[in-house]
Order: structure tokens, then C-alpha cells, then sequence
């Protein structure tokens, strides 16, 4: 697989770790009321989604970027590739 | 140490035919020669193929693991009216893409008595299913490379004793004794001993599958083929039947045994799981004279081999690492496998690959498998069983039968609850943490 | 005080340097290294006149360089100065950066050839897996080779750094010598 690095243009996926669901840049509130609970849904439990996907890869052997990578379970087809610091700068 | 004896489990040891007389002895020397002189034309299908019912009991979705649970539902447990539903065929899904390992080497008390209780019933399947499964007990060795990881190995061992299976300790000159063509004097990771399980070995995956097919059928349970499961029927919290690609169907009791797809059909339930699917991936050489005595897998590496009755050596190594339900893998993890291979035994350089696949499995949040009722009631997970699932067939059928019978679960399997994440008791053999792909 | 000898990252006391074919394969235990990083929202620095490079870009100024490592990071090069206190100079020349001395984490080995560009094309294809784009002059990229965490450095058509962890550079050398080699035997 190839990753579309958005600086340094398209990667082996062997260049990159992978960490599972973009859905954990979404780190619950501590300070919530029902703080345990969603943390407990935070850390164990997954879409899993057969299709499209949105999750993490640290591009370990080579800018040390972590991005958002969009694709497709079944296919193995990537759909794109962004920044996590830019989601997650939109995010916040 | 006495023999455990696992009668007091609550456990078959089916060698009592009396109790479960076949309807017709199918199989025997007399048949084969009468049939092959005469074109073999008088064998018959060993289970029907027949349509759904509107209704029953228990309907079980998976013909893997479940096609065991029904075995033993009707069989142990006297349960009537159950039907197995299977997206597919008998046979075509993750029973028949593994590599055919049985074991049972766990180290933590949530895991190995469930692992020897599956071991028990390895050793009288063939007797129980009537059924030639190729049950061969030739043995799994594992490799060590460093003395921390002989003092881990040693601890294990242990723990498997205490569990009633058996383990041995071996020293490197024992290794090179049994398997003289490993690489023992390997510069960064040379071998300095294993833990044998004798006990472990393989079985044949396919047979596996059409043995409990056929015994459930003779008990009357329905085995209903490429039904795929398109949505569940729950009324009030409480399941009453599922919807199907060959129509609705009614049940009281709805057990799902779905490893490799259970996110994408308790998704249909509405519930999110503590699993990740991933792709695990297994290669087979060409036919080769017997060099490989039992399944040896790499301490320092990840790759696990053994060889077939055929002659192949069928080996294996790390899941792809990523999300997946393709059924096949990629090519680099390819590489890391060989050069696994390369390292622990070079002689494996000359032997030319003849094919590969990959299988979906569900990577669970502690790599550990759950079996367990849910929130909705009368609706059953048997999930989880990250590239393990295998070996535990028949336990899993078992205990699964068990909760689906009593509504309680078995002894040996109590701690594969579904809430055991959120209650902090975690399973965890690797002490990977919540990262699927690690463990 | 104990009498120290100083060794490469081989282990040698000079620096090999071996031709294979036009490919001349050399350690280069005198390269001084800092890396450099920004902090949150701090403006670009010009450290010793240095315009610092965009996303997988090198350049090379006055007896120093740099190359982009990372969004807001750089590694600082100073040929021949390994045994000086070349981070401290750097940041006396980025005040408000993070600065980190880098000379002793490395092992550098330069690749050059005295037939032009295509050797150390046909090197780079057996070595790492990136596209030819990323690996033009002036670009400078991390990457994976046998297994190794590595910057590729292209500082000219017929010019070549690879820089690697100096805890593998036996490692590291025999990877480049073995291809080198293999290059030339292929022809």
C-alpha cells in the first residue's frame, strides 16, 4: 500500500506504524460527569467498519508525522491521506 | 500429579457410543472396497441441504465455531430445533484458512484450563465425531533465545501443569536432538532451549469442519448454506428472530459465532465490540519428504511452522497490522514472514512457495476471546478469537452450547466476559494493552 | 588522564573508504551534527545565514547545511567539525529554538561517483524503497534500508549521505558496500 503523504508525496505503508481508529484523536473530557464510561468506549470499543475507514498512522521511518488516512477496509484502496495536526486543529 | 479428570467439568469424553448409537455406520474398510468396485457411486452427502423453517429454538449464525456449538447443543446439551446459518459453505470460512495448529500453552488462569478443556476434546474427537479429523499429536515447541525468556517459558510450563496439561522444559542439546536443522548458533538470537508441549500438534482444519457438520446433522440440527445474516429482530430488548438473505427466521435464542466478522454483524444488533478485524496471513511449500517433526515456532521472530500429511510446510507469522476484511494480505509483511523463516531455519531457502491467503480475524482489545451473553437479551456472542480460534473448536462449541443451554457459562470459560473491559479484568497473555494489532 | 584514542563509528582509526567501480563508499567520522525544532507558533530562524528547506529538501551553505526532518524540524550539518561543540554555536544562532547536539547519535557515509548521476540512481533503486522524485538533487528524505532507520541525502546528481543510527553502522556499511558491489558486478 501506498500512503499519500501530504508533504513528501507517496510512502510504502512499511514506512508507517499503525494505531487503529482516527476516532481516538476524540479524547473524552476527564472532568465529565460520565468521564469513566466514555473512556471505557474511548479505549475498548470500535466501529470496525467493513469499507471506508478513517485512522491513524505514525510515519515512524520518516518525518515522524502522525496522519489521518482514509481507506478502504475491503479493498485495501487509500482514498486520501492529511496531517492528524490539521484534523485535529479543525477539530478543536 | 493425578490426571485431572475432566468428567468433573461437566465435560463429554465421547468414547460412550451405547449413550450415541450412529444411525448408520457410514464409514469402514467393507464400504470402501465394496464402493471402489463400483465407481464409488453409492456414497451419499453427509449432512442434508435443507431450506429454513420459519422457526427455531436456537439459531446459531456461523458454521465454524458454531457448526461445534450446534454439535453439542443437540447432542450434550438435548436441545432441539437449531439451525447453524452460514454465509457461505461448510468449510469455507476461517475453519478452512488457518494452519491447523492445536495447543494448549497459555499462561493465565482465564486461558489455559478453557485451552486444556479444547485439548481434552481434541484427543476424543474422532472417537466422539466418528470421523477421521487427522488428529496428530506431534507435538509444539516453543523456541527460546535468551534466559529471560527461558524463565518465562519455565514459568508458563508451569502454569500449564497446574492447569492438567503437560509441559517440558527443554535444554538446547534436547532441541538439537529433535530438530537438528534449526539455526542454533544464530548470532543475535541463538536457541537456547524450547517449552514442548507433546501433547500439541495438528489436526485437519476441513475435516474439523464437515465432522461436526455431519454429526450435527444426525442430530437433527438444520446446516443452512450461503444464508448470510442481513439484520436482527429485537423486540423490547429482546431478540426474536433474524432477518436473511433466504428470508426472516424466528428464534427464541440467537448465538453468534461469527470470528473475522463479528464488528460488521453485531453492528446489525446495534452494538460496537472491544475487536478490530485484521488480516493474518499463512503460506504453504510444495510437498516435501518429512523434515519438520512437529510445529516449531521462533522466539526471536515472529513464524511458526509445521508439516503437512501432504508434505508442505505450512508456516505463518504476524497479522498485516491494520484494519482489514480483505482476506488477503500484503507484501511486506510476505517478506518479514520468510525472513523469519531464513533466520530460524535456512534450509526453508530452498523449498519454493506453492500458495498463500489470508484469513479476517477479530483482534480483540486484550487478545483474548469473549463468550458471553449480551445487553439484548437471548442474543449470544462467541467472538474474538484473534489467530487462536482454531485450536479452541471444540471447547468453544462446547462452552458456548453451555451458556446457550443454561444461560450460564461454563466453568472454564467464565472470564471471557464482554463486560470485562469495562469491569478492568482484562485477559491479557501479551500485556499489549488495548492495541489489537500488538497481541 | 587516561590517554583516549579516538574511532569511527567502524571502529577503526581513520575512516574507510572503499571504490567500487565509479562508486567510491567512504565513512565520514568528521561531520558535526545539531537538530533544531521549533517551538508552538515560534517564527523560522535564519541560524548562521542559513535559509532553512522546505519538506524534503536539503541545502548547503557556508561550512554548514541542513535538512527538513519533520513539520518545524531540522538537522544542522557542519562538515569537519565533529569534534567541536557545533549545537552550542547553533544555538546561539536560534535563540527561542530546541536545540539537541546530534554529532554522537550518527554514522555517516558518503556515496560518490565520478561517472555522473546514473551509478547512484541505479544504487539508490537497490537500496530504498521511494520514488525517484524524492531522491533528486537537493532532496533529503528518512526512510527505511535493510531493516535501518536512515536519512537519505542527495546533495548533488553525483553526490550521496546516508546518515544512520551509529550504534548499527556495521550494519549500515555492509548494506551500502554489498549493493555497491552487487551494482558493479551487474554492470
Amino acid at each position: 500500500m501506498l500512503i499519500p503523504h501530504p508533504l513528501l508525496g507517496p510512502r510504502d505503508a512499511q514506512e508507517f506504524t499503525y494505531l487503529g481508529d482516527a476516532r481516538l484523536l476524540e479524547r473524552p473530557d476527564p472532568a465529565a460527569e460520565n468521564a469513566e464510561a466514555r473512556f471505557c468506549d474511548y479505549v475498548y470499543l470500535r466501529d470496525n467498519p467493513a469499507g471506508v475507514h478513517r485512522e491513524l498512522w505514525f510515519h515512524e521511518h520518516g518525518d515522524r508525522s502522525w496522519l489521518v488516512v482514509t481507506r478502504d477496509t475491503v479493498t485495501h484502496e487509500i482514498l486520501g491521506a492529511e496531517l492528524a495536526a490539521d484534523v485535529k486543529g479543525a477539530g478543536a | 500429579m493425578a490426571e485431572p479428570d475432566h468428567r468433573d467439568r461437566g465435560c463429554p469424553v465421547g468414547r460412550d457410543e451405547e449413550r450415541w448409537g450412529w444411525p448408520d455406520m457410514r464409514f469402514s474398510g467393507f464400504r470402501l472396497v465394496a464402493e471402489a468396485l463400483r465407481g464409488h457411486s453409492g456414497w451419499k452427502p453427509l449432512w442434508r441441504d435443507p431450506a429454513p423453517q420459519p422457526a427455531y429454538d436456537v439459531v446459531i449464525v456461523g458454521g465454524g465455531h458454531g457448526m461445534a456449538t450446534a454439535y453439542y447443543l443437540a447432542k450434550t446439551f438435548g436441545q432441539a430445533r437449531i439451525a447453524v446459518l452460514d454465509k457461505g459453505w461448510v468449510g469455507g470460512g476461517n475453519i478452512g484458512r488457518n494452519t491447523t495448529i492445536i495447543r494448549s500453552n497459555y499462561l493465565l488462569p482465564g486461558n489455559e484450563p478453557f485451552y486444556e478443556l479444547s485439548m481434552t476434546l481434541w484427543e476424543g474427537l474422532e472417537q466422539e465425531l466418528n470421523f477421521n479429523a487427522m488428529v496428530s499429536q506431534r507435538g509444539v515447541l516453543n523456541l527460546c533465545h535468551t534466559d529471560g525468556q527461558r524463565d518465562s517459558f519455565r514459568r508458563r510450563g508451569n502454569a500449564m501443569r497446574l492447569a492438567g496439561a503437560d509441559a517440558k522444559l527443554l535444554e538446547a542439546d534436547e532441541v538439537r536432538a529433535m530438530a537438528p536443522f534449526l539455526n542454533f548458533d544464530n548470532a543475535r538470537f541463538p536457541i537456547k532451549g524450547g517449552l514442548l508441549q507433546g501433547r500439541g500438534g495438528t489436526a485437519r482444519h476441513d475435516a474439523v469442519a464437515w465432522g461436526y457438520a455431519r454429526g450435527a446433522d444426525v442430530a437433527g440440527v438444520d446446516i443452512i448454506q450461503n444464508c448470510e445474516v442481513t439484520g436482527f429482530d429485537i423486540d423490547n430488548g429482546r431478540v426474536t428472530g433474524v432477518q436473511t438473505t433466504r428470508g426472516p427466521i424466528r428464534a427464541n435464542t440467537v448465538g453468534v459465532a461469527v470470528a473475522g466478522n463479528s464488528g460488521r454483524v453485531m453492528g446489525l444488533a446495534g452494538m460496537r465490540l472491544p475487536i478490530e478485524s485484521h488480516v493474518l496471513q499463512a503460506f504453504v511449500t510444495e510437498g516435501l519428504k518429512p523434515a519438520i517433526p512437529g510445529v516449531i515456532t521462533y522466539g526471536a521472530g515472529h513464524f511458526y511452522i509445521s508439516q503437512s500429511d501432504k508434505g508442505g510446510l505450512v508456516f505463518g507469522g504476524d497479522i498485516d497490522g491494520y484494519n482489514s476484511y480483505a482476506q488477503r494480505g500484503n507484501l511486506p509483511t510476505v517478506e518479514d514472514v520468510v525472513e523469519g523463516g531464513m533466520a530460524l531455519m535456512p534450509m526453508i531457502g530452498r523449498a519454493r512457495l506453492l500458495r498463500s491467503w489470508g484469513g479476517v480475524m477479530d483482534m480483540s482489545m486484550d487478545g483474548s476471546p469473549i463468550i458471553d451473553a449480551t445487553p439484548v437479551e437471548g442474543l449470544y456472542l462467541n467472538a474474538g478469537w484473534c489467530y487462536g480460534g482454531f485450536k479452541a473448536t471444540p471447547a468453544s462449541g462446547y462452552c458456548f452450547a453451555h451458556l446457550l443451554a443454561t444461560g450460564r457459562p461454563h466453568e472454564v470459560a467464565a472470564a471471557y466476559r464482554l463486560d470485562r473491559f469495562a469491569r478492568g479484568h482484562v485477559i491479557d497473555e501479551r500485556g499489549a494493552g488495548a492495541q489489537p494489532n500488538l497481541h | 588522564m587516561t590517554d583516549l584514542t579516538p574511532i569511527t563509528a567502524l571502529g577503526t582509526a581513520e575512516a574507510p573508504s572503499v571504490a567500487f567501480g565509479p562508486l567510491t563508499v567512504a565513512e565520514d567520522a568528521r561531520l558535526g551534527l545539531a537538530s533544531l525544532a521549533l517551538r508552538r507558533g515560534a517564527d523560522v530562524p535564519e541560524p548562521m545565514g542559513l535559509k532553512l528547506p522546505g519538506p524534503g529538501d536539503c541545502v548547503a551553505g557556508a561550512g554548514v547545511g541542513a535538512f527538513w526532518t519533520g513539520p518545524g524540524q531540522w538537522m544542522l550539518e557542519a562538515p569537519g567539525r565533529a569534534e567541536e561543540d557545533f549545537a552550542a554555536e547553533v544555538a546561539r544562532n536560534a535563540p527561542g529554538c530546541s536545540v539537541t547536539e546530534q554529532t554522537d547519535g550518527w554514522a555517516a557515509f558518503d556515496i560518490v561517483s565520478d561517472a555522473g548521476a546514473a551509478p547512484v540512481d541505479a544504487l539508490l533503486e537497490r537500496l530504498v524503497n521511494l520514488p525517484p522524485a524524492s531522491l533528486l538533487p537537493g532532496k533529503a528524505t528518512r526512510t527505511v534500508l535493510e531493516h535501518l532507520g536512515v536519512f537519505v541525502i542527495r546533495r548533488a546528481g553525483d553526490r550521496l549521505t546516508v546518515l544512520g543510527m551509529r550504534s548499527a553502522a556495521g550494519s549500515l556499511w555492509h548494506a551500502l558496500t554489498v549493493a555497491a558491489k552487487r551494482r558493479e558486478d551487474a554492470g
